[in-house]
């Protein structure tokens, strides 16, 4: 009698417990998937706006900059720097330490970053720390005379190469 | 002693029918954690009114906290609550861990209790800085770009992250909405499930942790040559029932803690500085002062090592250590040693540091 009940039992329980384990397991991947799809469109939505494609505003003609200036382009929150030879610049006004925004000098001769102290020459490489790296730099053209710069896109560079500068008129 | 209505009270069941007279001792705990619970409290009852009023773009978000402070009845006594009892909770809750330390009440059962206790600190402290964002000054706007860029510090993940929490390359109105999806959805949310399973942690475990054989006198604060009436004996110790003995100290505690929130809150307003502007960086800034130990630290040791190294060390072990042989003889100096460098710390950049993070003497 013991025995029958038992057989009786044993299917049920079997069966149950499978289906526990099924619940389980199918909630499991659905736990994973809800995750998974919310990551991905957390993701998804903090990546590249359409606003983030770059856009070059004209600042002027060249001529207008005279070499050895360092001018504020409020517009893109950054320094348009006219080297001594003639090259253009086009820096970020982000220290790269932790962000804040840096000031030209004019009297010294140099971007000071109020937060920490760090300080960058006027073609962006460090002069004091504990800013990591040269200040970021933005892409320049210059079109018929007219210096434009794209205010959305910054580069960074781990140091000054006078590849990076471009010039009015070509060197020859 | 029951009876129907206190059968049917919600939080009387919440609570033991009876507990140890030891533990109604004030010195056991100092009512920290009660407290805390009471602040979480007020935080979700303001943080609810103040979203009412609040305009979480880069807009309107400054306007509206000066709507809620100047022109709503109320306002600024419930933003000023809000402030203060933020700030306060970080406090106690670290009171809280210490003291939970001390006592040693994070040993055997009740060491996933601890990790759950830390991760409330952690998520009270990341509600703490997604709310500093909130107001959208010249003081939250530059304090986050500077906390959240030193997230770029780390080595190949770096940057997506900073992107992922700033929702861009620059603190701005992305950042803002996903500060403030943080702020009032989904760490609030997590703060109560969290805090639901800590209790309930505590009640598994028998309540609060009680040294062996630290039953000791009997006698009650507040009843001084008296001893406690004897309702039952549970484990050797005796018992009093939880109304009224612990109920009247609770109420107590509440109502100190509640008239100090208030006084603090009528008469010091919360800070509202001017409008924020991506461009200018005010002379003087500083990553909110609980996090300001983490600048400090960048400031004398190389960036990856704090992150990548010492923070990671520092968790790690904060998570694990009450996993050490009691008599262990490092562990409490070393306790000490972080908790008291983490003081030092932001004691130092709060108050030696001057503009440009340069020593004020």
């Amino acid at each position: 009698m013991a025995d029958e009940s038992k057989q009786l039992l044993n299917p049920v329980s079997n069966r149950r417990t499978f289906l526990n384990r099924l619940w389980l397991g199918l909630g499991l991947v659905a736990l994973v998937q809800f995750i998974g799809g919310s990551l991905a469109f957390l993701i998804s939505g903090s990546g590249k706006k359409r606003s983030d494609k770059p856009l070059f505003i004209e600042v002027g003609p060249a001529a207008d900059f005279t070499p050895g200036s360092v001018t504020l382009i409020r517009r893109g929150e950054l320094y348009l720097s006219r080297l001594k030879d003639g090259g253009f610049l086009a820096l970020s006004r982000k220290c790269t330490h932790l962000g804040c925004a840096i000031a030209w000098d004019e009297e010294q001769k140099l971007f000071a970053c109020p937060c920490h102290a760090s300080t960058f020459a006027e073609n962006g490489t460090v002069l004091k720390t504990p800013a990591p790296r040269p200040l970021d730099q933005h892409p320049l053209v210059i079109e018929k005379g007219q210096v434009k710069i794209d205010i959305k896109t910054r580069n960074r560079r781990q140091s000054f190469q006078p590849e990076q500068l471009t010039y009015a008129i070509k060197k020859g | 002693m029951k009876n129907s209505r206190q059968k049917r009270n919600i939080f009387v069941h919440a609570r033991p029918q009876t507990v140890p007279v030891a533990s109604l001792r004030f010195r056991l705990t100092w009512g920290l954690g009660g407290a805390a619970v009471l602040m979480v409290v007020i935080q979700l009852v303001t943080g609810i009114l103040l979203n009412f009023s609040y305009e979480p773009t880069a807009q309107g978000a400054y306007a509206s906290v000066q709507h809620v402070h100047y022109d709503v009845l109320l306002g600024r006594l419930i933003r000023n609550l809000h402030h203060w009892t933020g700030h306060a909770l970080v406090i106690i809750v670290f009171l809280h861990m210490l003291r939970v330390f001390f006592s040693s009440a994070f040993r055997g059962a009740r060491h996933l209790n601890w990790v759950i206790g830390l991760s409330l600190f952690f998520l009270i402290l990341l509600a703490n800085f997604s709310g500093y964002l909130l107001p959208w000054d010249q003081r939250s706007y530059w304090a986050v770009t500077i906390a959240t860029s030193m997230l770029e510090y780390l080595p190949g993940i770096g940057p997506f992250l900073l992107e992922l929490v700033r929702g861009g390359s620059e603190v701005g109105a992305s950042t803002l909405h996903i500060f403030h999806a943080l702020h009032s959805g989904v760490l609030p949310f997590l703060l109560l499930f969290l805090m639901l399973w800590h209790f309930w942690k505590i009640r598994r475990a028998g309540g609060l942790f009680l040294e062996k054989g630290g039953d000791g006198d009997n006698k009650l604060i507040g009843t001084e040559g008296e001893t406690g009436e004897k309702v039952g004996q549970k484990d050797g110790s005796l018992r009093l029932t939880a109304r009224p003995h612990l109920f009247i100290r609770e109420k107590a505690a509440a109502a100190v803690v509640l008239a100090v929130l208030f006084y603090v809150a009528i008469f010091f307003n919360a800070h509202l500085g001017a409008q924020a502007n991506p461009g200018l960086t005010p002379e003087t800034v500083k990553a909110p002062w609980y996090f300001i130990a983490v600048q400090e630290l960048l400031i004398h040791l190389n960036p990856i090592f704090v992150l990548l190294i010492l923070a990671p060390a520092v968790v790690f072990f904060l998570l694990f250590f009450p996993v050490l042989k009691s008599n262990n003889r490092f562990l409490r100096p070393l306790f000490i040693g972080l908790m008291a460098g983490y003081i030092i710390l932001t004691f130092t950049g709060l108050c030696l540091r001057g503009p440009g993070m340069q020593w004020i003497f």
